[in-house]
């Protein structure tokens, strides 16, 4: 175990020397690399950063239901039996709130730039209302369901018309699922990228070692023993590159938060991108190395096997 | 130690660099391959180190059959081999105390214990005081003498020189001999080539070979013993 540490400690100390000592080839390796792996690490972080937003969307979905303007008071008021009913059956827990059409008038006057022009309308044009905020609906998936809920609150007698914010929900679900697949594939493709360009540095590494591996053989040194320095030279690589792009996409997000808030201001929100977690980031790192190692591993193999041929 | 039963080597293209060989070599022995250029010496030592494979016959070195071992056996073997080439093929860019040292770090030597050792193998043969120097500061014959160095830092069973005086002068080639023959003082096995017939005179043991066969073998007995010198 102790002769087992040490040669992956010789190993790990002779990639180092090896990376300082060529430290402006290795660093313009890792800016390629950081190049190909900033891409999906931006898209995670976007990703990461809606994955709240639409998930708290989705948590309460609204539904508006408008009565005909001349439905009398109280027959407005004996429907709420009937809508708890239908919740009921969908197994819906929602809170379920009459909206007195002077009550809606009230808050459209105070949330409303115009108050003057709807002062002109004379009398009250908004009819009551009920507002049923659904609750257990978590997943953007389970959109689906409020739409047979919907089908079965507009069939009731003195329904004028229904609002359901879910269609929206469920578009932005697809939308992330379209991007999440989307970056998914484009991870794969510039993984392929990171393993390709780590697999073409350390072929010439092999190339320019050529003559020390080929002593090492002779006096004795294992293939492990002369692959482990090219593992973790593949490794430092995909390392290297991917903190330079971590920190690349987060130094990108300033900018883009000073334009993201004016924006969401006026929607009221507070929404403005975030850096990734650190658990994440860490993870992306991970990848980022386990991609290097990839890489070294198959051209170290297919290098060393050719020098073998060569008869060293 | 070395032991060669009807071993051949073939090239391709049908170059037959090896045929028939039986050749046994004893612990402790200094033997010398004697031949022209293209006699079969270079590649006898190569079947030694295991660098090549025999086309036929059976090889034992240590008692391992160099044609049936595995990949994964054979830089073991080599770890108790010291292999010495014409051109001594030093590491350039590496001072000369971390070529010495390299035979012990493949073998899993701490760098302290490897500096140790390579200082006092850099001694021996006289070139401690260079020690950081690199390979290109030193004269063909002291460069070989760090090949040399090289092959016995690790203390190894069999020491293996392909030419190891060709291209030095003669004053060069004596020390280099006279080192290797120090080694072999301490009971190291040598089995070296050379073409050059002066080096011939004062050898216990000498192999010729011509055309890839053996073509005279002769030991220098000792006149009172009468038990090989």
């Amino acid at each position: 175990m102790k002769l087992w540490l040490r040669q992956h400690h010789q190993a790990l100390l002779q990639t180092l020397t090896g990376a300082w000592r060529h430290l402006g080839s290795f660093g313009f390796n890792a800016v390629v690399l950081a190049v190909a792996l900033a891409l999906p690490f931006a898209g995670f972080t976007l990703l990461e950063n809606l994955r709240p937003v639409s998930g708290q969307l989705a948590v309460e979905p609204e539904i508006s239901l408008f009565l005909e303007l001349d439905t009398p008071r109280a027959k407005a008021r004996e429907l709420e039996p009937a809508i708890r009913a239908i919740l009921k059956e969908y197994q819906s827990a929602a809170s379920v709130e009459f909206v007195p059409r002077e009550q809606a008038l009230a808050t459209l006057q105070k949330r409303s730039n115009v108050p003057d022009a709807l002062a002109t309308l004379g009398s009250n044009p908004l009819p009551d209302g009920y507002v049923l905020r659904l609750q257990g609906y978590s997943e953007p998936d389970q959109a689906g369901r409020i739409g047979q809920i919907a089908t079965r609150l507009e069939a009731l007698p003195g329904v004028e018309t229904l609002q359901v914010d879910s269609d929206w929900i469920k578009r932005l679900a697809a939308l992330i699922n379209v991007l999440r697949v989307g970056l998914v594939l484009l991870a794969c493709t510039l993984g392929m990228v990171v393993i390709a360009v780590v697999f073409n540095t350390i072929r010439l590494q092999v190339m320019t070692q050529q003559e020390e591996i080929e002593v090492s053989r002779l006096v004795g040194a294992t293939d492990a023993y002369i692959q482990r320095p090219f593992y973790y030279s593949g490794a430092l690589l995909g390392l290297c590159g991917g903190i330079l792009a971590l920190v690349t996409v987060n130094l990108g997000l300033q900018p883009l938060n000073a334009e993201i808030t004016d924006f969401a201001r006026l929607y009221a929100s507070e929404f403005r991108l975030l850096a990734l977690p650190l658990p994440l980031a860490l993870t992306l790192l991970a990848i980022a190395a386990a991609l290097g190692w990839c890489g070294a591993l198959l051209s170290v193999k297919r290098q060393l096997a050719r020098l073998a041929r060569q008869g060293s | 130690m070395i032991d060669f039963q009807q071993v051949s080597k073939t090239y391709p293209g049908s170059i037959r660099a090896l045929s028939n060989i039986n050749l046994s070599i004893g612990k402790g022995e200094l033997v010398f391959l004697a031949g022209r250029s293209g006699a079969g010496k270079s590649t006898l030592l190569k079947l030694s180190a295991g660098i090549e494979r025999p086309s036929s016959g059976a090889l034992l070195v240590n008692g391992q059959d160099l044609g049936r071992i595995k990949a994964a056996t054979l830089p073991y073997l080599r770890r108790r081999l010291g292999l010495i080439f014409q051109q001594q093929r030093l590491l350039q860019d590496r001072d000369l105390l971390a070529n010495v040292m390299l035979p012990l770090l493949v073998t899993g030597s701490s760098r302290q214990e490897a500096e140790k050792r390579a200082r006092a193998a850099l001694d021996k043969v006289g070139l401690l005081d260079r020690a950081r120097n690199l390979p290109q500061s030193l004269s063909g014959g002291e460069q070989q003498r760090i090949a040399i160095a090289r092959a016995i830092v690790h203390r190894p069973q069999i020491i293996l020189a392909d030419e190891p005086t060709a291209n030095l002068d003669r004053e060069s080639a004596n020390l280099v001999l006279e080192t290797l023959k120090a080694f072999h003082g301490v009971g190291v096995t040598c089995l070296i080539s050379t073409h050059d017939e002066h080096f011939l005179d004062s050898a216990t043991r000498v192999v010729w070979l011509a055309r890839g066969e053996i073509a005279e073998s002769w030991r220098r007995m000792d006149a009172e013993t009468g038990s090989p010198a």
